[in-house]
């Protein structure tokens, strides 16, 4: 499961800042995640996306959340229950603090970064179980990001500016390291999904790490409205592949 | 012939039956339809010998079991996630937390420059 959000988080990530014209702060993606056993695609989770406004008494964060939640005939064989969040600027969607909270079966770890972006480092604080915590503080690239805040950022890519086959490359902070993903833009495509017939982005993933399997089997189509909501996925990584479909989506900016 | 199918007949249809209450319950469908192949062509061998074993109807009554059992298992199981309380308390308090950090952070960290507004090259 962590792999396959960091494939989702790669999907998102970015390593620019521009106006925020597609992410409202009281939106909802709800995803199924299928998994290919034998040839036959199963329903494993439900990842939901989600956006909210967070009030401190200095300023106004919008704060991206992502869970991933197996379903329920699952619990008794594997049971995850992950949460990633970054708080953002509701602007430029730059981020200020990520966490993440990784609860499967009898795995638990949590991380968290505090960005400075004056001095370019991050404070990190991880967590495992029976209290194990550790510190470290590193630097990171301009325009670096987090999983949740890259995986939103890339909604504000201006793919009509593409041609067919250009490529974008990507820092991603995971796991207190810096990886370079790449994104190629591969055109437009009509596809159904379950909330209609979409005409989207369609564009492929790699990445320098081993954690995808080759730039062309990890594909995502993101509608090619301001909106750019990711509608539907596919993916491989070391174990096997699997799809990342749409099952609702409310509260859209526009 | 005739024994090598009864064989492959019998540890499809097990395999199936254990695949059908399995939550992997769709996967049952391929050593589901290798069983009724294996037992067909048991059964037509053993046929042609002049008798048919019981073995070669049990494994039918176990593939017909298994794909009973798959296909309402694909008709009436509802795909939803129960047992969310721990998650929705996680995130909560994790919203409680931030944004307590949050306040700690200087007021210019959070403030919007005007470089954030600029594109950075890829």
């Amino acid at each position: 499961m962590t792999r396959f959000l960091f494939l989702l988080i790669i999907l998102w990530s970015f390593t620019f800042n521009a106006q925020n014209t597609a992410v409202s702060s009281n939106e909802k993606l709800v995803y199924t995640a299928s998994y290919n056993m034998s040839g036959i695609l199963t329903d494993i989770a439900q990842v939901t996306m989600e956006t909210s406004n967070v009030q401190t008494s200095k300023a106004t964060l919008l704060r991206l959340k992502c869970t991933a939640a197996t379903y329920s005939k699952w619990d008794d064989f594997f049971r995850i229950r992950d949460l990633y969040e970054s708080y953002v600027s509701p602007k430029t969607l730059k981020p200020y603090l990520y966490k993440r909270n990784i609860n499967e079966g009898s795995y638990f770890k949590a991380m968290k970064y505090t960005y400075s972006h004056k001095t370019n480092t991050i404070k990190s604080v991880q967590t495992k179980k029976k209290n194990q915590v550790e510190n470290k503080d590193f630097k990171f690239s301009l325009g670096a990001k987090d999983i949740v805040s890259t995986l939103y950022n890339i909604r504000l890519i201006d793919f009509e500016g593409m041609n067919n086959g250009s490529q974008k490359t990507l820092s991603i902070i995971f796991d207190r390291k810096e990886t370079k993903a790449y994104i190629t833009y591969l055109g437009k495509e009509t596809i159904n999904t379950a909330i209609g017939t979409k005409t989207c982005y369609k564009i492929s993933i790699g990445s320098q790490s081993k954690i995808l399997e080759g730039s062309s089997n990890n594909v995502l189509w993101l509608t090619a409205d301001t909106n750019k909501i990711i509608v539907y996925g596919k993916f491989k990584i070391p174990v096997g592949n699997g799809e990342l479909k749409i099952k609702s989506a409310s509260g859209l900016k526009n | 012939m005739k024994k090598i199918f009864t064989i492959l007949a019998l540890i499809t249809s097990f395999l199936a039956i254990i695949l059908a209450v399995l939550p992997v319950s769709n996967l049952a469908i391929i050593p589901a339809v290798l069983a009724l192949i294996f037992g067909l062509l048991a059964f037509y061998f053993s046929k042609k010998t002049g008798q048919v074993k019981k073995i070669i109807q049990f494994t039918f009554f176990l593939t017909i079991m298994a794909l009973a059992i798959t296909t309402y298992k694909a008709v009436f199981t509802k795909t939803e996630v129960a047992n969310t309380d721990e998650l929705e308390a996680t995130e909560t308090k994790s919203e409680e937390d931030a944004i307590e950090e949050l306040e700690e952070l200087e007021i210019d960290d959070i403030e919007i420059d005007e470089s954030e507004l600029e594109d950075i090259e890829l």
